[in-house]
């Protein structure tokens, strides 16, 4: 803070008093085709933004944020899977050379080294040159840091049936699930529970059987016979108990 | 009246060369849309922080309905995006943003990788970029739980388990993240709700002051 | 710079080493107490497992592996609840029940056994593709680096309890 001979200040504060600074700059003093930040280029800028933001609030209203079923640990055979910018890693860890004894490699040291690169990028990559084609190294090796994510990130993705995985974590609304019912204990007492769940909510091998819109006779069918990846002869009990299951899945529909 | 308010107030504290400083600054040719078509590459950074401010607001309103507690979480989640008035554009914003904002970092970071724009003097300024696109990554994992349902739940005991598998560290690594040796549960849920909504954002907010402080200082890179 | 001169403190220096003292005391007593609360989880004694009842009767084990579901009480900090846990258990040739937990040693998804047509008769970890031999020995070649745990197994009138995971080292 210089404090010269002629300088006046508000009352007792540090503030100049009778100070022109906030005219501002003429456009003449903006050299060649530079344009000052306020308001000439923040225009463009927000005019980018308005058109962002449309495409953005679209997605919002076309697309509701998924919400699978509410956590349970028991859900059976559930894959985990991770956000999207994350399968890359998730599917890196799948590899022999960063699983098993060597999975060290996969969480710590691979991804340690790619980041801590990325990190120290301008101690790595010194020289003066800033055109990509003249320093090929850091060029061709951020080049093969892309590829190989975008490629996990395909195999990760490639890899999961997404329309089952969508199919089991329908949310089914509405059902209460009678477990003293005859039918439920004929449910329970088979092996359907294992793989359709102790709610009937499906799993990741099998789909729900609420909400199923088949008739008795087409459930009795599918019991004794299989469907699809369901093997034959699951059920194993006599005729009424098969007549009370059929009667008992085809009652649950959701109103 | 307003420009009487505006004086009033600039004659005690001086706010004038504060703004004056941001609004004058010149903007090169080369990094403006209206002269060459390509500069749009340099827009990633600015829209970065547009959905980061997305991100910040309707993270707000979002623990308005929202409850970080296992028997309460999915239900708040799924009251407030079906109930609630545009529920499903607010929590539409914070979910999709999460996944924008990671977009347009990268191309951010590619952008500046490749034009070599990190290099002296702007070291310093390439390592706090880095260090945000990190807390954006921690800020994606831990907001991924916050809803409790089964995705979240099962991709969290995935992201406990890798971090077990650390060396030395790992399992009081992962009771420090999950709360409990065991149980991906109560305390799991209330720990990164901490993590994802006051620490991770403080240290944003650091960053990202640093970064547009020093863009200031430095200038934008010159052209090619 | 004489000896003298160095070895001296000025009045500067010494403010300087003041203010860097009673800062880090304000810090460590702010952070102190905040640190210890946050890593109270890390710290905490390990608690033994009982022994629960699966309600089924040890004779109705075959050699063919089975899923057992059995309820544990679990607390979780305030929060306790009756938590649903999953055994896979079997009668060993010698007769001894083997009851298998099926968290995959890998990265803890969890496994299910003879449900993948391409590796019959094998647990199978659908995440990473991990397999492991019926008595869960992992097999090499697959993500997984340890046998699947076992649960501490009890027999008291005919009926099955477990107790505590017991984490295998590979055979």
């Amino acid at each position: 803070m210089h404090r010269g001979k002629g300088m006046k200040f508000v009352g007792d504060s540090r503030i100049r008093e009778n100070d022109d600074r906030h005219i501002p700059k003429d456009y003449s003093e903006y050299p060649g085709r530079t344009e000052p930040f306020w308001p000439n280029f923040l225009l463009k800028e927000w005019l980018v933004g308005a058109v962002f933001l449309v495409g953005f609030l679209v997605l919002t209203v076309a697309h509701p944020a998924p919400l699978e079923k509410e956590a349970d640990p028991s859900t059976a055979g559930y894959i985990p899977l991770p956000d999207w910018y994350f399968l890359f890693l998730y599917q890196f860890l799948k590899y022999p050379f960063a699983s098993g004894d060597y999975v060290v490699i996969g969480t710590i040291v691979i991804p340690g080294l790619a980041f801590g690169a990325l990190l120290l990028a301008p101690f790595l990559d010194k020289g003066p040159e800033r055109r990509p084609t003249k320093r090929p190294i850091a060029t061709s090796l951020m080049l093969i840091g892309i590829i190989s994510v975008f490629y996990l990130t395909w195999e990760a993705a490639d890899h999961v049936d997404w329309e089952a995985r969508a199919a089991s974590q329908k949310l089914v609304e509405g059902i209460e699930i009678d477990q003293e019912s005859p039918g439920y204990q004929v449910y329970s007492q088979n092996s359907c529970l294992q793989c359709h769940g102790d709610t009937l909510e499906g799993g990741a091998a099998a789909p729900p059987l609420i909400d199923t819109g088949l008739t008795a006779d087409e459930i009795k069918d599918i019991a004794q016979n299989g469907i699809g990846t369901m093997p034959a002869g699951q059920f194993e009990g006599s005729d009424e108990e098969l007549q009370q299951l059929a009667e008992f899945i085809e009652s649950l529909n959701a109103e | 009246m307003l420009q009487k308010i505006y004086d009033w107030i600039d004659e005690r504290i001086d706010i004038t060369p504060i703004w004056r400083d941001i609004a004058d600054h010149e903007v090169p040719e080369h990094v403006n849309p209206a002269h060459h078509f390509s500069a749009f590459v340099y827009c990633f950074g600015g829209l970065t922080f547009f959905v980061t401010v997305i991100q910040i607001l309707s993270g707000m309103f979002l623990t308005m309905y929202y409850v970080p507690d296992i028997e309460n979480a999915w239900d708040s989640v799924f009251y407030l995006q079906q109930e609630v008035a545009h529920g499903q554009i607010v929590r539409g914003m914070h979910h999709w943003g999460a996944s924008v904002v990671i977009v347009m970092l990268f191309l951010h970071t590619l952008r500046v990788f490749f034009q070599g724009a990190y290099k002296k003097p702007r070291e310093l300024n390439w390592i706090v970029g880095v260090l945000i696109f990190f807390v954006m990554l921690a800020l994606g994992l831990t907001g991924y739980l916050l809803p409790w349902d089964n995705k979240a739940y099962f991709a969290t005991t995935v992201t406990a388990d890798i971090a077990a598998s650390i060396p030395f560290i790992g399992e009081d690594l992962k009771t420090l993240l999950t709360g409990d040796p065991n149980i991906i549960g109560a305390q799991t849920l209330t720990r990164f709700f901490a993590i994802h909504v006051f620490f991770l954002p403080a240290a944003l907010f650091v960053l990202l002051a640093a970064h547009f402080i020093m863009i200031r200082r430095q200038g934008i890179s010159g052209p090619l | 710079m004489s000896e003298d001169k160095k070895s001296q403190v000025s009045r500067r220096q010494f403010l300087n080493y003041t203010l860097t003292g009673v800062g880090g005391f304000m810090a460590a007593g702010l952070l102190a107490p905040m640190i210890r609360f946050a890593v109270d989880p890390a710290l905490q004694p390990e608690t033994s497992g009982d022994f629960v009842s699966t309600g089924k009767e040890v004779d109705s084990f075959t050699n063919e592996p089975t899923r057992v579901d059995f309820t544990v009480e679990q607390q979780d900090a305030w929060y306790n609840s009756k938590v649903t846990k999953t055994a896979w258990v079997y009668k060993q040739e010698d007769g001894s029940i083997l009851a298998l937990s099926p968290k995959c040693t890998h990265l803890g998804c969890i496994v299910g056994w003879n449900d993948n047509e391409d590796h019959p008769n094998m647990f199978y970890c659908p995440c990473h593709d991990g397999l492991y031999e019926k008595n869960g020995k992992n097999i090499p070649g697959t993500p997984p680096t340890a046998p699947l745990s076992v649960y501490d197994v009890q027999v008291k009138d005919g009926i099955l309890y477990l107790g505590k995971e017991i984490p295998r080292k590979e055979a």
